[in-house]
């Protein structure tokens, strides 16, 4: 017999006129792993907010550990037992490992704190998980996988039923991923679940025992555990495969040919975990490079924004050298550039623009320049855009409005820092397009990772770079020898078969 | 009237703050007006806002279709005298014997979609059934013999629980007579823990509630599904709880009719507000229906489905044995003879 934690039942949830929530249902049992699949993003804050508190509701019922928490008749507002470990830390940094677990809990009394107290009861938490780090660390030190493993000691340790991993996928590597399975698996045997949100079936597949597919905050779907099976998730997100495949079949082999048309080149670079890299970058190419360390990571995001210096090597612009950050030829569209990138407080057509003063310095004053602006592009970005608030467009306007800016600047390479980091399946889609557009400028496009996702459904070439400066470099054509998880693998190995029957 | 004696309140303790300034009155005063306007104004949020508001919920739920309420929900929010009687009326109607009644019968109206007098049907079943086996035709006599059966549980046992195996006894002969039509193209599977087999099967279920489902994602689901269709019968139990889960792998609702169809479901509309344009799903709103009769609105069925993929039909009701439902029965009628005394 099993034991349910978290059950919501035809649980409509209405915020600000909103419904954010509609009819829906699922429930999560002691030891699960389950997964969270939204197919949009509307929904889902809110949902991990009335995971977190008892808000009034319009309709249904919550259950937590088979006990009423809160129903549309009566709604106590109190804090449930779960923890969400989110994309960005919420540890208090200034403040150790030991501290962070024990000392920020309710119900802590000690009025002096004795470290060597907290390390004793913390080191066979720990030990029992296979963690090498140090209670004592202060947790800035730390890096992105160990900051999350300590807040899911922390969630086991304040005794949470349930651990709700928010798209924590996308900053962890593959090795470190591997490790968290294991975390996670051992944590399930002792009757703990967690809710593991994702974008990617293909991660999902790795870890979770069910699925839940959520459209528009309502559930779509509960994939079993005999469904969990690439083949039939992959059926899922149809018109984005079609869309994928599609591209592929049109695409032609060997369009690239690096050796001759090289815009950008990275010679001999050696800055902090970057030992001694070299990379050529092709005009119109698409190179994934994935760092399967987060320090390589940090280091290749700091050499492309131009925040980290090489202590070594040059970096070749067309031949000519250059220094990253500050040269229009090169652009850089950070992670989630839909927040990250737009400037509130500045009308549209000024955002759009701020790429362009280097190319038109006179930009900013000049109004037909703007008129003539908005003229080409309002048929594409829709005329209203031009009269709205940036913070008051959609997810989808946002992102493009940041694409459209970089090709007005029309560098030569653009760094895309983990494109599809956050945006769900119909803005991937988007952005998938969008990346298309530089593409077909002839300008390159180096998508930074930790993860593929979907980098690799328009990726020309892969590099992978560890921490001891060991590079793989595979084609187009190697790709169908990476493992079958990597998202859209499936597609490169489906037309190899193709092409080999033929 | 009660804004007009809190702003007399607020006057006298305005006007007694200014005589105290003015050293004209005593401090205890403004504090005695003070607290008394606190007392009134908590005495007016918690024994007429608070359940004014609550009253404005209830009957806005109402409106809106939820036409099952646990009569308890409005215990707090009765106003006056009249609206009690009018409530205690309403409850009185939809929890009636014979709201349970229609329902049933509707359920057997569907399962059999035409009246016909049953011991002449069993009968002339029994009399083909002699002739075949008479005949050599053993196909057609065991056809016949799961006709019968399946016609005896639907029009005789008249409860309003049977246990899981009845009803699971009743599926599986409502599938045979569905294989001789679909042959190998139907595939019928049903799962649970064997450790909690016991439990599962002598579990007391609404009598009629998984035949019509089943029925549902044949005719809706996998009948126009070209090659072969797989139904899947999933039982799942915790401490408090029977899941049932009838899955198809057939062709699957488009998201605003899934959308429509949960939202029937959840306000328990079986179309008896008269609501023009809604056809459709009617197995599956009265199974539903007699869920939140029998049982309360906290059970019920949800229904999950992805175009082209397959329909999956949850079911969750509480885990008790037909003895305990009748305890239970016996219960309720003392409380209502009581309240009549």
């Amino acid at each position: 017999m099993r034991q349910e934690v978290l059950r919501m039942e035809q649980v409509t949830y209405v915020e600000k006129g909103i419904t954010r929530l509609e009819n829906f249902s699922m429930q999560i049992y002691e030891g699960e792993i389950m997964g969270f699949m939204p197919a949009s993003g509307h929904g889902l804050s809110a949902f991990l907010k009335l995971l977190l508190v008892n808000h009034p509701l319009h309709d249904g019922f919550i259950y937590y550990r088979e006990e009423l928490v809160n129903s549309w008749r009566e709604s106590r507002k109190d804090n449930n037992r779960i923890s969400i470990v989110y994309d960005k830390s919420c540890l208090v940094e200034g403040m150790t490992v030991a501290e962070n677990i024990f000392v920020l809990r309710q119900g802590f009394r000690q009025r002096i704190i004795r470290r060597s107290l907290l390390r004793k009861q913390l080191e066979p938490f720990l030990e029992e998980i296979g963690m090498d780090i140090s209670p004592d660390s202060y947790v800035e030190k730390l890096s992105y996988f160990e900051r999350v493993v300590v807040e899911i000691l922390r969630a086991v340790i304040l005794g949470h039923r349930l651990i709700v991993l928010n798209e924590i996928g996308t900053r962890i590597s593959e090795t470190e991923s591997k490790k968290l399975y294991l975390i996670l698996r051992k944590y399930a045997s002792q009757g703990i679940a967690f809710l593991y949100i994702t974008l990617h079936f293909e991660e999902a597949l790795q870890i979770c025992d069910r699925m839940v597919l959520v459209s528009y905050g309502r559930v779509q779907k509960v994939i079993q555990k005999q469904e969990m099976v690439l083949d039939i998730l992959l059926e899922y997100p149809e018109e984005f495969n079609d869309l994928v495949r599609g591209h592929m079949e049109k695409q032609k082999e060997g369009k690239i040919d690096t050796r001759k048309d090289i815009v950008l080149e990275l010679k001999n670079i050696t800055c902090e975990a970057l030992q001694n890299i070299s990379i050529k970058i092709g005009r119109g190419e698409c190179l994934v490079v994935q760092s399967l360390d987060s320090i390589v990571y940090q280091s290749l995001t700091g050499l492309a924004t131009g925040e980290l210096l090489p202590e070594r090597g040059d970096i070749l612009l067309e031949g000519r050298e250059i220094s990253m950050g500050n040269n229009r030829d090169v652009a850089v569209i950070r992670e989630q550039p839909n927040e990250s990138m737009i400037f509130q407080g500045m009308s549209y057509i000024d955002n759009l623009c701020i790429g362009l003063f280097r190319r038109l310095s006179n930009s900013w004053q000049d109004d037909k320049v703007r008129k003539s602006i908005q003229l080409e592009y309002g048929p594409i970005l829709g005329q209203e855009v031009f009269y709205s608030q940036v913070e008051d467009l959609t997810e989808q306007q946002k992102y493009a409005l940041v694409y459209t800016r970089i090709l007005l600047q029309k560098p030569k390479v653009v760094f895309c820092i983990q494109p599809f980091k956050g945006a769900d399946i119909s803005h991937r889609m988007f952005i998938w397009k969008m990346l298309e557009m530089l593409l077909e400028k002839g300008i390159a496009v180096v998508i930074l990772a930790i993860n593929l996702a979907d980098s690799m459904s328009c990726a020309d070439r892969l590099l992978r770079i560890d921490s001891k400066g060991l590079m793989i470099e595979m084609s187009r054509k190697e790709f169908p020898m990476l493992i079958g998880t990597v998202p859209w693998v499936h597609l490169y190995q489906k037309k190899e078969k193709m092409e080999n029957n033929t | 009237m009660a804004v007009l004696v809190l702003l007399g309140l607020l006057i006298q303790t305005v006007e007694h703050i200014v005589l105290v300034v003015q050293k004209d009155a005593a401090l205890w005063k403004v504090f005695l007006y003070m607290g008394i306007t606190v007392v009134y104004l908590l005495t007016v949020w918690f024994w007429l806002i608070v359940p004014y508001k609550r009253s404005e919920r209830m009957i806005q739920r109402f409106l809106e279709g939820h036409i099952i309420i646990e009569s308890s929900d409005f215990d707090e929010v009765l106003l006056t005298p009249s609206i009690r009687r009018q409530m205690e009326a309403t409850d009185k109607i939809l929890k009636s014997p014979q709201m349970i009644d229609i329902n049933r019968r509707q359920a057997q109206y569907l399962a059999l979609q035409n009246q016909i007098n049953p011991h002449f049907l069993y009968n002339t079943l029994e009399s083909i059934r002699g002739e075949a086996l008479i005949a050599g035709l053993d196909s057609v006599a065991d056809m016949t013999e799961a006709l019968a059966k399946f016609f005896r549980y639907t029009i005789t046992k008249v409860e309003n629980l049977v246990c899981v195996e009845e009803e699971l006894d009743n599926c599986e002969t409502y599938f045979r007579i569905q294989q001789y039509r679909f042959g190998d193209r139907l595939k019928l599977h049903i799962a649970y823990e064997e450790e909690d087999k016991d439990i599962i099967m002598s579990c007391g279920i609404p009598k009629l509630t998984l035949q019509p489902i089943l029925e549902n994602s044949i005719i809706h689901g996998t009948e126009r599904k070209v090659g072969t269709s797989n139904l899947r019968i999933k039982f799942e139990c915790t401490k408090k709880r029977l899941i049932i889960r009838i899955s198809d792998d057939g062709v699957g609702m488009r998201i605003e009719a899934l959308a429509e169809l949960n939202d029937r479901l959840s306000r328990n509309d079986n179309n008896i507000t008269g609501e023009e344009g809604k056809k459709g799903g009617i197995a599956l709103t009265n199974v539903n229906n007699r869920i939140h009769l029998i049982f309360g609105e906290e059970y019920g069925m949800h229904v999950y489905s992805i175009p082209g993929k397959g329909t999956d039909v949850e079911i969750t009701i509480p885990i008790t044995s037909l003895s305990d439902y009748d305890e239970m029965e016996h219960l309720r009628g003392n409380q209502k003879k009581d309240g009549v005394r």
